[in-house]
Protein backbone atom coordinates (compact mmCIF):
# COMPACT_ATOMS: atom_id res chain seq x y z
CA UNK A 1 0.00 0.00 0.00
CA UNK A 2 1.38 3.20 -1.22
CA UNK A 3 0.11 6.89 -0.47
CA UNK A 4 -0.88 7.10 -3.45
CA UNK A 5 -3.16 3.99 -3.77
CA UNK A 6 -6.87 4.03 -2.93
CA UNK A 7 -6.34 1.20 -0.37
CA UNK A 8 -4.44 4.00 1.21
CA UNK A 9 -7.02 6.75 1.43
CA UNK A 10 -9.97 4.37 2.47
CA UNK A 11 -7.56 3.25 5.64
CA UNK A 12 -6.71 7.29 6.04
CA UNK A 13 -10.56 7.99 6.28
CA UNK A 14 -11.52 5.01 8.32
CA UNK A 15 -8.65 5.44 10.39
CA UNK A 16 -9.48 9.04 11.10
CA UNK A 17 -12.93 7.87 11.78
CA UNK A 18 -11.90 5.33 14.75
CA UNK A 19 -9.89 8.37 15.90
CA UNK A 20 -12.44 11.08 17.09
CA UNK A 21 -14.93 8.31 17.68
CA UNK A 22 -12.50 6.88 20.57
CA UNK A 23 -11.75 8.38 23.98
CA UNK A 24 -9.44 11.26 23.89
CA UNK A 25 -7.18 9.18 26.21
CA UNK A 26 -6.96 6.12 23.88
CA UNK A 27 -6.34 8.07 20.74
CA UNK A 28 -2.40 7.81 20.97
CA UNK A 29 -3.04 4.06 21.28
CA UNK A 30 -5.04 4.49 17.69
CA UNK A 31 -2.53 6.09 16.31
CA UNK A 32 -0.33 3.93 17.11
CA UNK A 33 -2.45 0.42 16.06
CA UNK A 34 -3.01 2.67 12.49
CA UNK A 35 1.28 2.77 12.24
CA UNK A 36 1.85 -1.00 12.82
CA UNK A 37 -1.48 -1.79 10.32
CA UNK A 38 0.07 0.77 7.79
CA UNK A 39 3.48 -0.66 8.47
CA UNK A 40 2.48 -4.44 7.79
CA UNK A 41 0.24 -3.33 4.61
CA UNK A 42 2.91 -1.07 3.15
CA UNK A 43 6.25 -2.79 3.81
CA UNK A 44 8.07 -6.20 4.69
CA UNK A 45 6.44 -7.33 8.03
CA UNK A 46 9.35 -8.49 9.94
CA UNK A 47 11.37 -5.25 9.18
CA UNK A 48 9.10 -3.29 12.05
CA UNK A 49 12.07 -5.12 14.08
CA UNK A 50 14.13 -2.27 13.18
CA UNK A 51 12.06 0.22 14.03
CA UNK A 52 11.47 -1.61 17.39
CA UNK A 53 14.96 -1.60 18.21
CA UNK A 54 15.58 1.97 17.62
CA UNK A 55 12.73 2.36 19.96
CA UNK A 56 14.45 0.18 22.42
CA UNK A 57 17.97 1.65 22.46
CA UNK A 58 16.53 5.19 22.13
CA UNK A 59 14.37 4.38 24.96
CA UNK A 60 17.16 2.73 27.28
CA UNK A 61 19.36 5.85 26.37
CA UNK A 62 17.11 8.27 27.90
CA UNK A 63 15.75 6.28 30.86
CA UNK A 64 19.33 5.97 32.00
CA UNK A 65 20.24 9.11 31.51
CA UNK A 66 17.20 10.21 33.62
CA UNK A 67 18.57 7.26 36.34
CA UNK A 68 19.06 9.04 39.68
CA UNK A 69 22.48 7.59 40.00
CA UNK A 70 23.60 9.48 36.95
CA UNK A 71 21.93 12.60 37.87
CA UNK A 72 23.97 14.75 39.26
CA UNK A 73 26.63 12.71 39.65
CA UNK A 74 29.84 14.41 37.86
CA UNK A 75 31.77 10.82 37.94
CA UNK A 76 29.03 9.50 36.11
CA UNK A 77 28.26 11.82 33.14
CA UNK A 78 31.54 10.08 31.47
CA UNK A 79 29.14 7.12 31.50
CA UNK A 80 25.98 9.28 30.02
CA UNK A 81 28.67 10.23 27.38
CA UNK A 82 29.29 6.67 26.48
CA UNK A 83 25.60 5.39 26.30
CA UNK A 84 24.31 8.15 24.67
CA UNK A 85 27.11 7.37 21.90
CA UNK A 86 26.46 3.70 22.06
CA UNK A 87 22.65 4.18 21.39
CA UNK A 88 23.61 6.88 18.35
CA UNK A 89 26.08 4.19 16.78
CA UNK A 90 24.28 1.73 16.99
CA UNK A 91 21.14 3.26 15.11
CA UNK A 92 23.81 4.32 12.51
CA UNK A 93 25.09 0.75 12.56
CA UNK A 94 22.12 -0.76 11.83
CA UNK A 95 21.09 2.08 8.95
CA UNK A 96 24.43 2.01 7.19
CA UNK A 97 24.14 -2.20 7.37
CA UNK A 98 20.90 -2.12 5.72
CA UNK A 99 20.86 0.66 3.54
CA UNK A 100 24.69 1.98 3.03
CA UNK A 101 25.43 -1.48 2.04
CA UNK A 102 23.68 -1.40 -1.08
CA UNK A 103 25.83 1.71 -2.34
CA UNK A 104 29.06 1.35 -0.63
CA UNK A 105 30.18 -1.51 -2.24
CA UNK A 106 34.12 -0.87 -1.27
CA UNK A 107 33.17 -0.99 2.42
CA UNK A 108 30.75 -3.77 2.11
CA UNK A 109 33.59 -5.77 0.25
CA UNK A 110 36.27 -4.70 2.96
CA UNK A 111 33.33 -5.63 5.50
CA UNK A 112 32.54 -9.05 4.26
CA UNK A 113 36.41 -9.94 3.96
CA UNK A 114 37.23 -8.74 7.29
CA UNK A 115 33.90 -10.22 8.97
CA UNK A 116 32.59 -12.95 6.99
CA UNK A 117 29.61 -13.31 9.65
CA UNK A 118 28.43 -9.95 7.11
CA UNK A 119 28.55 -12.25 4.04
CA UNK A 120 26.29 -14.87 5.60
CA UNK A 121 23.69 -12.05 6.45
CA UNK A 122 23.64 -10.41 3.63
CA UNK A 123 22.87 -13.77 1.47
CA UNK A 124 19.57 -13.82 3.90
CA UNK A 125 19.09 -10.57 1.78
CA UNK A 126 17.64 -8.84 4.79
CA UNK A 127 15.60 -5.40 3.49
CA UNK A 128 15.32 -2.59 5.08
CA UNK A 129 13.27 -0.75 7.19
CA UNK A 130 10.08 1.55 5.48
CA UNK A 131 12.00 4.95 5.98
CA UNK A 132 14.72 3.95 7.37
CA UNK A 133 16.94 7.17 6.47
CA UNK A 134 14.00 9.07 7.93
CA UNK A 135 13.01 7.52 11.18
CA UNK A 136 17.17 6.92 11.83
CA UNK A 137 17.93 10.82 11.58
CA UNK A 138 14.57 11.30 14.21
CA UNK A 139 15.71 9.29 16.54
CA UNK A 140 19.54 10.39 16.88
CA UNK A 141 18.10 13.60 16.84
CA UNK A 142 15.34 12.33 20.22
CA UNK A 143 18.92 10.49 21.72
CA UNK A 144 20.73 14.27 20.75
CA UNK A 145 18.12 16.05 22.38
CA UNK A 146 17.69 13.99 25.72
CA UNK A 147 21.24 14.33 25.96
CA UNK A 148 21.57 18.20 25.65
CA UNK A 149 18.39 18.58 27.85
CA UNK A 150 16.12 19.99 25.36
CA UNK A 151 13.94 17.26 25.67
CA UNK A 152 12.67 14.95 28.60
CA UNK A 153 13.12 11.36 27.65
CA UNK A 154 9.99 9.79 27.11
CA UNK A 155 9.14 6.71 29.73
CA UNK A 156 6.57 5.17 27.81
CA UNK A 157 8.32 2.85 25.50
CA UNK A 158 4.65 2.53 23.13
CA UNK A 159 4.72 6.20 23.11
CA UNK A 160 8.60 6.39 21.91
CA UNK A 161 7.39 3.41 19.25
CA UNK A 162 4.69 6.12 18.04
CA UNK A 163 7.46 8.55 17.40
CA UNK A 164 9.53 6.20 15.35
CA UNK A 165 6.97 5.04 13.53
CA UNK A 166 3.85 7.39 13.24
CA UNK A 167 2.62 6.50 9.78
CA UNK A 168 2.17 9.57 7.26
CA UNK A 169 6.18 10.12 7.63
CA UNK A 170 7.25 6.92 6.93
CA UNK A 171 7.15 7.38 3.63
CA UNK A 172 9.60 10.24 2.93
CA UNK A 173 10.01 11.84 5.70
CA UNK A 174 9.07 14.93 7.25
CA UNK A 175 12.43 14.30 10.04
CA UNK A 176 10.74 15.64 12.90
CA UNK A 177 11.56 16.91 16.70
CA UNK A 178 10.68 14.97 19.87
CA UNK A 179 8.93 18.30 20.79
CA UNK A 180 7.53 18.46 17.38
CA UNK A 181 5.52 15.63 17.29
CA UNK A 182 4.59 15.69 21.34
CA UNK A 183 1.00 16.45 19.78
CA UNK A 184 0.44 12.40 19.20
CA UNK A 185 -0.11 11.94 22.76
CA UNK A 186 -2.08 15.21 23.71
CA UNK A 187 -6.23 14.87 23.52
CA UNK A 188 -7.54 15.95 19.93
CA UNK A 189 -11.24 17.13 18.97
CA UNK A 190 -13.11 16.63 15.40
CA UNK A 191 -12.53 19.62 13.70
CA UNK A 192 -14.04 20.25 10.03
CA UNK A 193 -11.40 22.60 9.51
CA UNK A 194 -8.90 19.63 9.99
CA UNK A 195 -10.84 17.68 7.69
CA UNK A 196 -10.99 20.04 4.70
CA UNK A 197 -7.50 21.13 4.83
CA UNK A 198 -5.92 17.85 5.29
CA UNK A 199 -7.97 16.91 2.19
CA UNK A 200 -7.14 19.85 -0.10
CA UNK A 201 -3.58 19.70 1.07
CA UNK A 202 -3.97 15.54 -0.34
CA UNK A 203 -5.22 16.66 -3.56
CA UNK A 204 -2.83 19.01 -4.34
CA UNK A 205 -0.23 16.62 -3.54
CA UNK A 206 -1.89 13.95 -5.69
CA UNK A 207 -2.22 16.82 -8.76
CA UNK A 208 1.94 17.24 -8.15
CA UNK A 209 2.79 13.73 -8.29
CA UNK A 210 0.29 12.44 -10.80
CA UNK A 211 -0.17 15.15 -13.31
CA UNK A 212 3.13 16.61 -12.87
CA UNK A 213 5.56 14.38 -12.02
CA UNK A 214 5.18 11.25 -13.46
CA UNK A 215 4.53 13.26 -17.20
CA UNK A 216 8.04 14.59 -16.27
CA UNK A 217 10.00 11.60 -15.64
CA UNK A 218 8.45 9.69 -18.93
CA UNK A 219 10.81 12.43 -20.56
CA UNK A 220 13.53 12.54 -18.28
CA UNK A 221 13.90 8.64 -18.22
CA UNK A 222 13.40 8.58 -21.96
CA UNK A 223 16.45 10.61 -22.61
CA UNK A 224 18.47 8.86 -20.41
CA UNK A 225 17.96 5.84 -21.60
CA UNK A 226 19.26 6.13 -24.89
CA UNK A 227 21.50 8.96 -25.44
CA UNK A 228 22.76 7.69 -28.44
CA UNK A 229 19.91 8.52 -30.04
CA UNK A 230 18.66 11.29 -27.84
CA UNK A 231 21.92 13.28 -28.48
CA UNK A 232 22.97 17.08 -28.69
CA UNK A 233 20.46 19.29 -27.15
CA UNK A 234 18.10 16.08 -25.75
CA UNK A 235 20.05 15.88 -22.27
CA UNK A 236 19.73 19.53 -21.81
CA UNK A 237 16.17 19.06 -21.84
CA UNK A 238 16.86 16.63 -18.92
CA UNK A 239 18.70 19.32 -16.74
CA UNK A 240 16.29 21.54 -16.96
CA UNK A 241 13.29 19.70 -16.25
CA UNK A 242 14.78 16.83 -13.80
CA UNK A 243 14.60 19.71 -11.46
CA UNK A 244 10.56 20.29 -11.74
CA UNK A 245 10.46 16.45 -11.78
CA UNK A 246 12.15 16.03 -8.64
CA UNK A 247 10.33 18.98 -6.99
CA UNK A 248 7.04 17.89 -7.91
CA UNK A 249 7.13 14.36 -6.92
CA UNK A 250 9.03 15.00 -3.56
CA UNK A 251 7.06 18.21 -2.25
CA UNK A 252 3.64 16.24 -3.93
CA UNK A 253 4.35 13.20 -1.33
CA UNK A 254 4.94 15.73 1.31
CA UNK A 255 1.67 17.06 1.04
CA UNK A 256 -0.38 14.02 1.00
CA UNK A 257 1.81 13.43 4.18
CA UNK A 258 1.40 16.65 5.82
CA UNK A 259 -2.26 16.27 4.98
CA UNK A 260 -2.75 13.04 5.95
CA UNK A 261 -1.10 14.04 9.04
CA UNK A 262 -3.07 17.19 9.38
CA UNK A 263 -6.82 14.64 8.97
CA UNK A 264 -5.71 13.86 12.94
CA UNK A 265 -5.24 17.02 13.97
CA UNK A 266 -1.17 16.70 14.06
CA UNK A 267 1.12 19.43 11.87
CA UNK A 268 3.94 17.82 10.65
CA UNK A 269 6.83 20.46 9.69
CA UNK A 270 7.43 21.50 6.21
CA UNK A 271 9.65 20.38 4.16
CA UNK A 272 9.46 23.02 1.05
CA UNK A 273 9.60 26.80 1.13
CA UNK A 274 9.20 27.61 -2.77
CA UNK A 275 12.65 26.68 -3.37
CA UNK A 276 12.86 27.71 -6.78
CA UNK A 277 12.14 31.41 -5.43
CA UNK A 278 15.31 31.45 -3.89
CA UNK A 279 17.64 34.36 -4.83
CA UNK A 280 21.02 32.14 -3.87
CA UNK A 281 22.18 29.04 -3.37
CA UNK A 282 22.11 28.91 0.29
CA UNK A 283 18.71 30.21 0.13
CA UNK A 284 17.71 27.69 -1.79
CA UNK A 285 18.98 25.38 0.60
CA UNK A 286 17.35 26.81 3.56
CA UNK A 287 13.70 26.21 1.68
CA UNK A 288 14.43 22.52 -0.05
CA UNK A 289 14.37 19.37 1.80
CA UNK A 290 14.10 21.98 5.45
CA UNK A 291 13.84 19.13 7.79
CA UNK A 292 16.79 17.19 7.33
CA UNK A 293 18.73 20.63 6.39
CA UNK A 294 17.93 21.50 10.14
CA UNK A 295 18.53 18.68 11.72
CA UNK A 296 21.56 18.29 10.78
CA UNK A 297 22.57 21.86 11.41
CA UNK A 298 21.36 21.12 15.24
CA UNK A 299 22.68 18.01 15.38
CA UNK A 300 25.84 17.83 13.30
CA UNK A 301 26.96 21.24 12.28
CA UNK A 302 26.50 23.37 15.22
CA UNK A 303 28.98 20.22 17.16
CA UNK A 304 31.27 20.70 14.94
CA UNK A 305 31.92 24.41 14.70
CA UNK A 306 31.34 24.79 18.61
CA UNK A 307 34.57 21.65 18.86
CA UNK A 308 37.59 22.70 20.58
CA UNK A 309 39.69 21.79 16.93
CA UNK A 310 37.46 24.22 15.38
CA UNK A 311 37.55 26.60 17.84
CA UNK A 312 41.45 26.11 17.49
CA UNK A 313 41.44 26.52 13.43
CA UNK A 314 39.45 29.43 13.73
CA UNK A 315 42.22 31.06 16.63
CA UNK A 316 44.85 30.03 14.16
CA UNK A 317 43.00 31.20 11.08
CA UNK A 318 43.05 35.06 12.72
CA UNK A 319 46.32 34.50 13.38
CA UNK A 320 47.59 33.60 10.27
CA UNK A 321 45.30 35.36 7.10
CA UNK A 322 43.02 38.52 7.34
CA UNK A 323 39.78 39.22 8.68
CA UNK A 324 37.87 37.39 5.78
CA UNK A 325 39.48 34.54 4.90
CA UNK A 326 39.65 33.78 8.83
CA UNK A 327 36.23 33.53 8.59
CA UNK A 328 36.27 31.53 5.78
CA UNK A 329 38.85 28.96 6.63
CA UNK A 330 36.37 27.40 9.48
CA UNK A 331 33.53 28.09 7.81
CA UNK A 332 34.13 25.92 4.85
CA UNK A 333 35.69 23.47 6.60
CA UNK A 334 32.28 23.20 8.55
CA UNK A 335 30.32 23.26 5.57
CA UNK A 336 32.00 20.35 4.43
CA UNK A 337 31.45 18.39 7.27
CA UNK A 338 27.88 19.34 6.98
CA UNK A 339 27.25 18.49 3.10
CA UNK A 340 29.70 15.14 3.45
CA UNK A 341 26.97 13.95 6.47
CA UNK A 342 24.40 15.05 4.23
CA UNK A 343 25.51 13.28 0.99
CA UNK A 344 26.12 10.33 3.36
CA UNK A 345 22.36 10.21 4.66
CA UNK A 346 21.68 9.91 0.87
CA UNK A 347 23.68 6.47 1.30
CA UNK A 348 25.59 6.42 -1.93
CA UNK A 349 29.04 7.81 -3.21
CA UNK A 350 27.56 9.77 -5.99
CA UNK A 351 25.84 11.96 -3.65
CA UNK A 352 28.93 12.79 -1.59
CA UNK A 353 30.85 13.30 -4.60
CA UNK A 354 28.86 14.85 -7.14
CA UNK A 355 26.00 16.81 -5.22
CA UNK A 356 27.74 16.93 -2.00
CA UNK A 357 30.82 18.36 -3.27
CA UNK A 358 29.60 20.60 -6.14
CA UNK A 359 27.16 22.44 -3.91
CA UNK A 360 29.80 22.96 -1.32
CA UNK A 361 32.31 24.28 -4.22
CA UNK A 362 29.46 26.55 -5.62
CA UNK A 363 29.02 27.87 -1.73
CA UNK A 364 32.81 28.32 -1.25
CA UNK A 365 32.85 29.85 -4.50
CA UNK A 366 29.34 32.53 -3.44
CA UNK A 367 30.96 33.27 -0.60
CA UNK A 368 34.84 34.15 -1.80
CA UNK A 369 33.08 36.01 -4.74
CA UNK A 370 30.01 38.35 -3.01
CA UNK A 371 32.12 41.27 -1.78
CA UNK A 372 33.06 41.73 -5.56
CA UNK A 373 29.28 41.00 -6.93
CA UNK A 374 28.18 43.70 -4.34
CA UNK A 375 30.34 45.92 -5.42
CA UNK A 376 29.97 45.59 -9.57
CA UNK A 377 26.29 45.77 -8.90
CA UNK A 378 26.77 49.10 -6.69
CA UNK A 379 28.88 50.41 -9.86
CA UNK A 380 26.30 49.44 -11.98
CA UNK A 381 23.28 51.18 -9.65
CA UNK A 382 21.50 47.90 -10.37
CA UNK A 383 18.34 47.88 -7.53
CA UNK A 384 18.78 44.55 -6.17
CA UNK A 385 15.01 44.84 -4.82
CA UNK A 386 13.59 45.25 -8.29
CA UNK A 387 11.36 42.34 -9.59
CA UNK A 388 14.04 42.01 -12.61
CA UNK A 389 16.99 41.38 -10.30
CA UNK A 390 15.22 38.68 -8.16
CA UNK A 391 14.15 36.86 -11.21
CA UNK A 392 17.09 36.91 -12.33
CA UNK A 393 19.06 35.80 -9.19
CA UNK A 394 16.20 32.98 -9.08
CA UNK A 395 17.13 32.05 -12.44
CA UNK A 396 20.79 31.74 -11.57
CA UNK A 397 20.07 29.73 -8.40
CA UNK A 398 17.61 27.34 -10.89
CA UNK A 399 20.63 27.02 -13.56
CA UNK A 400 22.47 26.13 -10.94
CA UNK A 401 21.02 23.50 -9.00
CA UNK A 402 20.05 21.65 -12.34
CA UNK A 403 23.62 21.68 -13.44
CA UNK A 404 24.27 19.66 -9.66
CA UNK A 405 21.20 17.32 -9.86
CA UNK A 406 22.38 15.87 -12.34
CA UNK A 407 23.76 13.41 -10.22
CA UNK A 408 20.66 12.25 -8.64
CA UNK A 409 19.34 10.87 -12.10
CA UNK A 410 22.34 8.25 -12.51
CA UNK A 411 22.06 5.24 -10.12
CA UNK A 412 26.10 5.05 -9.68
CA UNK A 413 28.62 7.53 -9.89
CA UNK A 414 29.93 5.82 -12.87
CA UNK A 415 26.94 6.43 -14.33
CA UNK A 416 26.56 10.09 -13.43
CA UNK A 417 30.59 11.03 -14.80
CA UNK A 418 28.84 9.65 -18.32
CA UNK A 419 25.98 11.29 -17.83
CA UNK A 420 28.21 14.48 -17.32
CA UNK A 421 30.33 13.54 -20.37
CA UNK A 422 26.73 13.46 -22.54
CA UNK A 423 26.31 17.26 -21.43
CA UNK A 424 29.52 18.23 -22.65
CA UNK A 425 29.44 16.71 -25.88
CA UNK A 426 26.80 18.68 -27.01
CA UNK A 427 28.56 21.00 -27.42
CA UNK A 428 31.48 19.29 -30.21
CA UNK A 429 28.36 17.30 -31.33
CA UNK A 430 27.64 17.13 -35.17
CA UNK A 431 24.09 16.59 -34.89
CA UNK A 432 23.12 20.37 -34.13
CA UNK A 433 20.17 20.05 -33.40
CA UNK A 434 18.25 22.93 -31.37
CA UNK A 435 15.27 22.37 -33.39
CA UNK A 436 14.04 19.46 -31.22
CA UNK A 437 12.72 22.01 -28.86
CA UNK A 438 9.96 23.05 -32.08
CA UNK A 439 9.75 20.26 -34.39
CA UNK A 440 7.77 18.12 -32.20
CA UNK A 441 10.46 15.33 -31.63
CA UNK A 442 9.18 14.96 -28.35
CA UNK A 443 6.78 13.43 -29.54
CA UNK A 444 9.06 10.31 -29.79
CA UNK A 445 9.36 9.72 -26.28
CA UNK A 446 5.71 8.88 -25.84
CA UNK A 447 4.50 12.06 -24.66
CA UNK A 448 1.34 13.75 -26.89
CA UNK A 449 0.77 17.59 -27.53
CA UNK A 450 -1.99 17.00 -25.15
CA UNK A 451 0.39 15.33 -22.15
CA UNK A 452 3.17 18.58 -23.12
CA UNK A 453 -0.36 21.34 -23.14
CA UNK A 454 -1.22 19.50 -19.62
CA UNK A 455 2.32 19.50 -17.97
CA UNK A 456 2.66 23.62 -19.17
CA UNK A 457 -1.15 24.54 -17.75
CA UNK A 458 -0.28 22.31 -14.58
CA UNK A 459 3.24 23.86 -14.30
CA UNK A 460 1.02 27.68 -14.69
CA UNK A 461 -1.30 26.04 -11.95
CA UNK A 462 1.41 25.20 -9.67
CA UNK A 463 3.67 28.44 -10.40
CA UNK A 464 0.19 30.47 -8.99
CA UNK A 465 -0.15 28.59 -6.20
CA UNK A 466 3.56 28.97 -5.01
CA UNK A 467 3.21 32.41 -5.53
CA UNK A 468 -0.19 32.70 -3.24
CA UNK A 469 2.40 30.74 -1.04
CA UNK A 470 5.11 33.10 -0.79
CA UNK A 471 2.38 35.92 -0.20
CA UNK A 472 0.33 34.43 2.25
CA UNK A 473 2.54 31.89 3.93
CA UNK A 474 0.08 29.43 2.96
CA UNK A 475 -2.14 29.28 -0.27
CA UNK A 476 -5.21 28.25 2.05
CA UNK A 477 -5.04 31.43 3.64
CA UNK A 478 -6.07 32.73 0.32
CA UNK A 479 -8.43 30.49 -0.53
CA UNK A 480 -10.55 30.50 3.15
CA UNK A 481 -11.05 34.09 2.47
CA UNK A 482 -12.55 33.07 -1.04
CA UNK A 483 -16.73 32.32 -1.69
CA UNK A 484 -18.23 29.09 -1.28
CA UNK A 485 -18.83 28.18 -4.62
CA UNK A 486 -15.30 29.50 -6.23
CA UNK A 487 -13.45 27.28 -2.97
CA UNK A 488 -15.98 24.13 -4.35
CA UNK A 489 -14.99 25.06 -8.41
CA UNK A 490 -11.18 24.83 -7.56
CA UNK A 491 -11.49 21.77 -5.67
CA UNK A 492 -13.96 19.71 -8.13
CA UNK A 493 -11.69 20.96 -10.73
CA UNK A 494 -8.52 19.88 -8.79
CA UNK A 495 -10.31 16.49 -8.42
CA UNK A 496 -11.28 15.84 -12.39
CA UNK A 497 -7.63 17.05 -13.23
CA UNK A 498 -6.68 14.30 -10.85
CA UNK A 499 -8.90 11.67 -12.30
CA UNK A 500 -8.70 12.82 -16.31
CA UNK A 501 -5.01 13.92 -16.21
CA UNK A 502 -3.51 11.90 -13.71
CA UNK A 503 -0.99 8.93 -14.48
CA UNK A 504 -2.32 5.74 -12.86
CA UNK A 505 -4.13 2.90 -13.19
CA UNK A 506 -2.89 -0.63 -14.78
CA UNK A 507 0.59 0.33 -17.13
CA UNK A 508 1.58 3.23 -14.80
CA UNK A 509 3.44 2.82 -11.80
CA UNK A 510 2.70 5.91 -9.42
CA UNK A 511 3.92 4.86 -6.25
CA UNK A 512 7.96 5.05 -6.55
CA UNK A 513 9.13 8.36 -4.99
CA UNK A 514 12.37 9.63 -5.82
CA UNK A 515 13.14 10.23 -2.12
CA UNK A 516 11.44 6.88 -1.19
CA UNK A 517 14.62 5.34 -1.85
CA UNK A 518 16.10 6.65 1.06
CA UNK B 1 26.12 40.23 37.48
CA UNK B 2 23.33 42.73 36.48
CA UNK B 3 21.16 42.84 33.40
CA UNK B 4 22.77 45.76 32.14
CA UNK B 5 25.65 44.66 32.74
CA UNK B 6 25.67 41.30 31.08
CA UNK B 7 24.19 43.78 28.19
CA UNK B 8 27.12 46.15 28.32
CA UNK B 9 29.16 42.93 27.56
CA UNK B 10 26.88 41.57 25.27
CA UNK B 11 27.21 44.53 22.94
CA UNK B 12 30.56 44.65 22.99
CA UNK B 13 31.03 41.10 21.85
CA UNK B 14 28.16 41.62 18.96
CA UNK B 15 29.74 44.30 17.76
CA UNK B 16 32.82 42.70 17.71
CA UNK B 17 31.90 39.28 15.81
CA UNK B 18 29.64 41.32 13.37
CA UNK B 19 32.19 43.94 12.96
CA UNK B 20 29.79 46.75 12.88
CA UNK B 21 30.34 49.96 16.02
CA UNK B 22 26.65 50.61 15.63
CA UNK B 23 24.76 47.47 17.09
CA UNK B 24 23.06 48.08 20.13
CA UNK B 25 21.04 44.57 20.98
CA UNK B 26 17.81 44.30 23.27
CA UNK B 27 15.83 41.56 24.53
CA UNK B 28 13.77 41.09 21.49
CA UNK B 29 17.07 41.38 19.07
CA UNK B 30 16.98 38.14 16.73
CA UNK B 31 19.00 37.04 13.80
CA UNK B 32 16.54 38.81 11.25
CA UNK B 33 17.75 42.19 13.07
CA UNK B 34 21.33 41.60 12.18
CA UNK B 35 22.07 40.82 8.17
CA UNK B 36 25.43 38.93 8.81
CA UNK B 37 23.33 37.20 11.84
CA UNK B 38 23.41 32.74 10.17
CA UNK B 39 24.25 29.94 11.75
CA UNK B 40 27.69 30.06 11.46
CA UNK B 41 27.87 33.41 12.62
CA UNK B 42 25.54 32.03 15.63
CA UNK B 43 28.33 29.94 16.92
CA UNK B 44 31.45 32.12 16.61
CA UNK B 45 29.17 34.49 18.79
CA UNK B 46 28.63 31.94 21.17
CA UNK B 47 32.28 30.47 21.64
CA UNK B 48 33.04 34.75 21.77
CA UNK B 49 30.10 35.23 24.59
CA UNK B 50 31.79 31.88 26.37
CA UNK B 51 35.04 33.57 25.98
CA UNK B 52 33.72 36.87 27.64
CA UNK B 53 31.98 35.43 30.44
CA UNK B 54 34.45 32.23 31.20
CA UNK B 55 31.52 29.43 30.92
CA UNK B 56 30.89 27.35 28.18
CA UNK B 57 27.00 27.31 26.81
CA UNK B 58 25.35 23.78 26.98
CA UNK B 59 24.40 22.41 23.34
CA UNK B 60 21.33 22.21 24.19
CA UNK B 61 21.04 25.93 25.11
CA UNK B 62 22.90 27.19 21.69
CA UNK B 63 20.49 24.89 19.87
CA UNK B 64 17.11 26.79 21.30
CA UNK B 65 18.20 30.22 22.23
CA UNK B 66 15.68 32.32 19.99
CA UNK B 67 16.99 35.98 21.13
CA UNK B 68 19.58 38.04 22.67
CA UNK B 69 17.00 37.87 25.63
CA UNK B 70 17.35 34.08 26.07
CA UNK B 71 20.95 34.59 25.89
CA UNK B 72 21.09 36.96 28.64
CA UNK B 73 19.10 34.81 30.76
CA UNK B 74 21.43 31.88 29.75
CA UNK B 75 24.43 34.01 30.71
CA UNK B 76 22.98 35.22 34.26
CA UNK B 77 21.75 31.63 35.15
CA UNK B 78 25.04 30.37 34.33
CA UNK B 79 26.88 33.33 36.04
CA UNK B 80 25.24 32.73 39.10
Amino acid sequence: MTVTSYRFFVFLFIGAAVYYTAPKRMQWVILLCLSVVYYFLAATPYTILFLILSTVTAYTAGILMECRYFRGNKAAAKWITCITAAAVLINIFVWFLLKGNAFWMLGTRLLHESFPIFLQLGALKIVPALGMGYYTAQIIGYILDCYWGICTPQRNILKLFLFVGFFPQLTVGPISKYSELECLYRDHSFNYINIAHGSQRILWGLFKKLVISDRLAIIVNGIWTDTLFYNGFWPWIVVFVYPLEIYTDFSGCMDIILGAAELFDIRLPENFRNPFFSRTCQEFWQRWHITLGTWARDHVYYPVLKSRMMVRLGKWSKQHFSKRIAKLIPWAAGMWILWFVMGFWHGSSKHIIGVSAYFWTILVLSEICSPGLKKITGLLKVDTESFSWHFFQSVRTYIIYSIGVVFFTADRLTEAFEHVKVLIRTFSHPAWNPWIFFDGSIRSLGVSYRDLNVILLSLAALLGVDVLREKYGYARTWLDRQILPFRWMLYVVLLFAVLIFGMYGPGYNASEFIYGQF
Amino acid sequence: MTREEVYERLNKVFREVFDDDSIIVQDSTTSDDIEDWDSFEHINLVVAVENEFSFKIPMGKVVTMKNVGEMADIILELGK
